[in-house]
């Protein structure tokens, strides 16, 4: 089984580029990971569907929401967090 | 390119923005820049429905421009924007509303319980009524400082786009402003929100909460183009709420502040000229003027002293207000004397081509004479002896009582000045103290006339004590003037000039 890790951009926002390398290289190495990336200025619906008002805004497969950009230690703390928490 | 052919151009595009104004003209209120022979289309101006605030920001809200309401809690920010939308809705100008914090189900609740109706709007495509939040329910956030509103502005012009809407309300941006650790950060997040919203030809109008000691203007006041402030204080036990604008980009700001009342009729704005208006429901005195000067009339279980010098008419005030109040269905008492009586009231009406013998037939009028003059055979054989004082408070209290019961509302008038002279001191306060008692606990009014040349000081002084609004009524010169010296909503006013005229009503107050 896949799960999916939605990551919504825009063409205005400075820190997505980043943030898409960073999780790209964090999901190489994770299993039943993948990332789907929603650009806000052309999928509005889909933005309108999640509720998205700040970007970037990730959404793991739990519905936790990462807002804003951070480093990449911090966005492997909250994956492993999650992935630990389907395991136990 | 020849000069001919130049100018038939600039025909032409004349031509197209003439049809173009012409048809705004017909369905909005624009503003128009000229331009090189060129009429351009600049700024449109929607009314907020509330007339005394389009006042107060030059006319209404302008597209283009963003306008903050700031408050503080409870002080009617989402009303005051709720009443916004419906005012636009009113004039065919589509509305986006979006809510931060309350569900868009429970908004359109509320509207009810002021009397509007959103739904059928909202079926019209005329209305969209959303919410947005940085937390939908049930979801986790974890969250840092490095964000924008870019989502925001997607989705929000999106909706815009879907029903063509020229405002915007955003209910409220203090949630949003508060995400933000650094001022840096929300300015230009904020200023990106605002720029892209009103570029797209619509009004944005943000609510954003203040706190009660803030005296210094917070972010949103530096980014937008007018401030619409409303606060709340307690005051006698009421809670008073009060509207300034303190920024205006379109015009010079008004610098001062007014009382405001929502209710039920919608928001309603009272000029600080104006003076406070009372819980207590007035009654209109059929003078317009004289009921804004006196902030919308005289209340209830008034009683209102007419001075006059002798020397003024103060038929054409008292013709006025009688009629007005028999046109009201009012029970009217009238203690006659050698001033007022009932043919000589008939023969004013009738010089004023006013027919009131209709009222008199139904017994909507009753004249009390003390000195046996009575109207009708009846109470002439009922009093063929010459009243006391307490004969007439009884037969009054026994009038205003059959009012009642007919669901009449009463009003009173009499000429006080030849009953001073008449009776003796005591009698005459005594009197005029019961009177004013049975009319304030039965909440009738009362319209004392008296020559305040003709009595003593003392008991002029005495009168006013027990008066809850006093009008002077007087000549100097050839002017004739009139102004208010108490009242009990506060509302004294200095001598205007009274202009009489031929027909109801039967004066105007100048100025």
């Amino acid at each position: 089984m896949v799960l999916k890790i939605m990551f919504f951009t825009s063409p205005t926002c400075s820190w997505c580029p980043y943030l898409i390398d960073v999780l790209k290289r964090i999901l190489e190495n994770t299993e039943h990971l993948e990332l789907e990336i929603f650009d806000v200025a052309e999928d509005i619906e889909k933005a309108e569907e999640y509720d998205i008002v700040a970007i970037p805004t990730i959404i793991l497969p739990n519905n936790q929401r990462i807002i804003g950009a951070a480093d990449e230690a911090f966005i492997q703390e909250q994956l492993d967090f999650f992935m630990n928490l389907g395991q136990s | 390119m020849n000069l001919e052919a130049i100018s038939t151009k600039t025909l032409e595009i004349d031509y197209k923005y003439i049809e173009i104004t012409n048809f705004f003209f017909k369905n909005f209120r624009y503003n128009f820049i000229q331009e090189n022979n060129i009429t351009l289309l600049k700024v449109m101006i929607i009314s907020t429905g509330i007339n005394e605030l389009d006042r107060m920001i030059d006319g209404g809200l302008r597209t283009g421009y963003c306008y903050a309401v700031k408050g503080t809690a409870g002080a009617g920010k989402t009303v005051l924007s709720l009443f916004m939308a419906m005012g636009a809705l009113k004039q065919d100008i589509h509305v986006l509303f979006i809510s931060t914090e309350v569900e868009p189900e429970k908004l359109i609740e509320y509207v009810k319980s002021f009397g509007m109706d959103f739904q059928p709007y909202i079926d019209k495509n005329m209305l969209t009524v959303d919410k947005m939040s940085l937390k939908p329910q049930g979801v986790g956030i974890v969250q840092t400082e490095k964000f924008d509103l870019s989502a925001i502005i997607a989705r929000t012009k999106k909706k815009i786009d879907d029903i063509d809407a020229k405002l915007v309300i955003f209910d409220s941006v203090s949630a949003f402003v508060a995400e933000f650790q650094f001022e840096k950060a929300a300015r230009s997040n904020f200023m990106d929100f605002i720029r892209e919203i009103t570029d797209a030809g619509a009004v944005l109008v943000l609510t954003s909460e203040s706190q009660i000691s803030e005296e210094y203007a917070t972010l949103e006041e530096f980014l937008v183009d007018g401030v619409i402030k409303i606060r709340t204080e307690l005051k006698n036990n009421q809670l008073i709420k009060r509207i300034s604008v303190p920024k205006l980009r379109s015009a010079q700001p008004i610098n001062f502040e007014n009382r405001f009342i929502i209710n039920k009729q919608g928001v309603t704005i009272l000029r600080s000229e104006q003076p406070p208006i009372s819980l207590i429901k007035e009654e209109k005195t059929g003078i317009s003027r004289l009921d804004d000067l006196l902030g919308g009339g005289i209340p209830t279980g008034s009683v209102v002293l007419i001075e006059l010098d002798g020397e003024t008419n103060y038929f054409p005030l008292f013709l006025t207000t009688l009629h007005h109040h028999l046109n009201q269905g009012k029970g009217i008492v009238i203690h006659s004397n050698v001033h007022m009586y009932s043919s000589r009231i008939l023969d004013e009406f009738k010089r004023a081509k006013s027919d009131i013998s209709s009222h008199l037939n139904e017994g909507n009028i009753v004249f009390i004479d003390k000195y046996n003059r009575s109207v009708t055979a009846v109470e002439a054989r009922e009093m063929s002896q010459l009243m006391t004082t307490d004969d007439m408070i009884s037969v009054t209290v026994e009038l205003m009582e059959a009012f009642e019961k007919a669901k009449q509302k009463v009003v009173l008038y009499g000429d006080l000045t030849d009953d001073v002279n008449i009776l003796s001191e005591t009698d005459f306060l005594r009197y005029f103290a019961l009177q004013s008692f049975n009319v304030k606990e039965r909440r009738a009014i009362a319209y004392s006339f008296i020559n305040f040349k003709a009595i003593s000081s003392e008991i002029l002084a005495r009168l006013r004590t027990t008066a809850d609004i006093i009008i002077r009524f007087s000549r100097v010169d050839y002017n004739n003037y009139i102004e208010c010296r108490k009242s009990s909503t506060g509302a004294t006013f200095l001598p205007k000039i009274v202009k009489f005229k031929d027909t109801i009503p039967l004066l105007e107050i100048i100025g």
